[in-house]
């Protein structure tokens, strides 16, 4: 397990972790927006760029690097709050703020790098969507890849082939719930459900009519686990209860 | 020592403690209705609880997409970890036993994690319907699960 030094501590990780986790293991606040734990590292977000310096380079050389995919090494020395590294996320954050003037994430977070209004010019459409990707990459690591981004440089965007309901889309929200500020909209019932303007049809159970999945769903799951989609019909609250049938069945009679 | 749930359902008296427990160890404003264990309520008086079996070859962690349920080695729990949550419900649909439970408040998923080894539920119960015992002293000690010899039943 690789020894790094972060901000003056010692601090022991294992050897497949990434610099992030070890100057979060040494206490040091080091923002992300990007970052999610359960998704492999990006990089895209460049607010988690720390100061990084190897056992064999010169005691004064640094380099930038984003902690969140910079796999650690022993006997690394770093620094998250250096005077080049503050002001980097202060860039950061100023065009993040120009982008998504209303955003109040991107807000706080840049009141907490001492920002209160954007340097740059104002966006004239302030949008919610900062582009961290997360939405598209949750949606590629369940195996439907039903959204992307959209073009380029400032005319980029998170958007379904042709801006249209897109056909690969199952509905299952993971977009919508780990988007970190709120961007993707959406509506949802025991009857139907809509996001990205495709409208599905959730998958009731017959005596209960609750629903926490739709049709499609239950398909993709069952094409991926190889049980029959009629599986995913049943309710947890029904499949409690078949439980307790079993075991009212098993009673121990004394 | 393997610590099990021995449900006693003759002696559940559906009073709700133990859901009311729960919800109190878990969450910060201990709603019932983000308990992690249920008493299914079959009449008055009568109820069976139902719980995590923590199963050995569990489909809820057989079926996440991110790796964020797993075993806890020194409790035998299944537990959730939150970070890693993309809240697309699919150990919800896979739990074949309804224990893995959606938390509309706070966009989750919720599951029993047996508290770090010493369920809070247990010494609520005023009849002794759930008790927390090793596994041995169980009356019906779980079955060991001979993989090789599966038979469709």
């Amino acid at each position: 397990m690789p020894t790094l030094t972060v901000n003056g501590r010692k601090i022991t990780v294992d050897a497949d972790a990434y610099l992030l986790e070890a100057c979060r293991k040494a206490g040091a606040d080091v923002p992300t927006l990007c970052n999610f734990d359960g998704l492999e590292p990006w990089g895209g977000c460049r607010l988690c760029v720390v100061d990084m310096s190897l056992a064999t380079w010169d005691d004064d050389w640094f380099k930038m690097v984003t902690s969140c995919n910079h796999p650690v090494e022993e006997g690394m020395t770093v620094v998250t709050d250096s005077e080049r590294v503050l002001a980097t996320r202060r860039v950061v954050l100023d065009l993040l703020l120009a982008r998504c003037p209303e955003t109040p994430l991107i807000q706080q977070l840049a009141r907490e790098h001492g920002i209160e209004e954007t340097s740059y010019q104002r966006n004239p459409e302030p949008t919610d969507c900062i582009l961290c990707g997360l939405c598209t990459r949750v949606c590629d690591h369940i195996g439907v890849s039903a959204i992307s981004s959209v073009g380029r440089g400032w005319g980029r965007e998170i958007a379904p082939p042709f801006n249209e309901p897109p056909p690969d889309c199952v509905g299952c929200l993971a977009c919508a719930e780990i988007c970190p500020t709120g961007h993707i909209t959406f509506t949802t019932s025991s009857l139907t459900r809509t996001i990205w303007g495709k409208e599905f049809e959730m998958l009731r159970d017959e005596t209960t009519g609750e629903a926490v999945i739709t049709r499609d769903q239950a398909e993709h799951f069952a094409k991926r686990s190889g049980v029959p989609a009629t599986y995913f019909e049943t309710s947890d609250r029904t499949k409690r209860r078949e439980l307790a049938k079993t075991f009212e069945k098993l009673q121990v009679v004394k | 020592m393997k610590m099990v749930f021995k449900v006693s359902v003759e002696r559940c008296i559906a009073c709700g403690k133990c859901e009311l427990a729960c919800a109190f160890a878990h969450g910060s404003e201990g709603r019932p209705s983000a308990t992690r264990i249920n008493i299914h309520r079959r009449g008055p008086e009568l109820g069976t609880p139902v719980v995590c079996f923590q199963c050995d070859d569990a489909a809820c962690a057989a079926v996440c997409p991110t790796q964020a349920l797993v075993r806890n080695d020194e409790t035998g729990a299944i537990e959730m970890i939150r970070s890693r949550c993309i809240s697309c419900r699919m150990c919800v649909a896979a739990c074949p036993f309804g224990n893995m439970l959606w938390d509309e408040t706070y966009h989750c998923v919720q599951k029993c994690d047996l508290c770090g080894g010493e369920p809070r539920c247990v010494p609520f119960c005023p009849t002794g319907a759930i008790a927390w015992v090793p596994a041995a002293e169980a009356a019906i000690p779980p079955e060991k699960l001979d993989r090789e010899n599966l038979e469709a039943r």
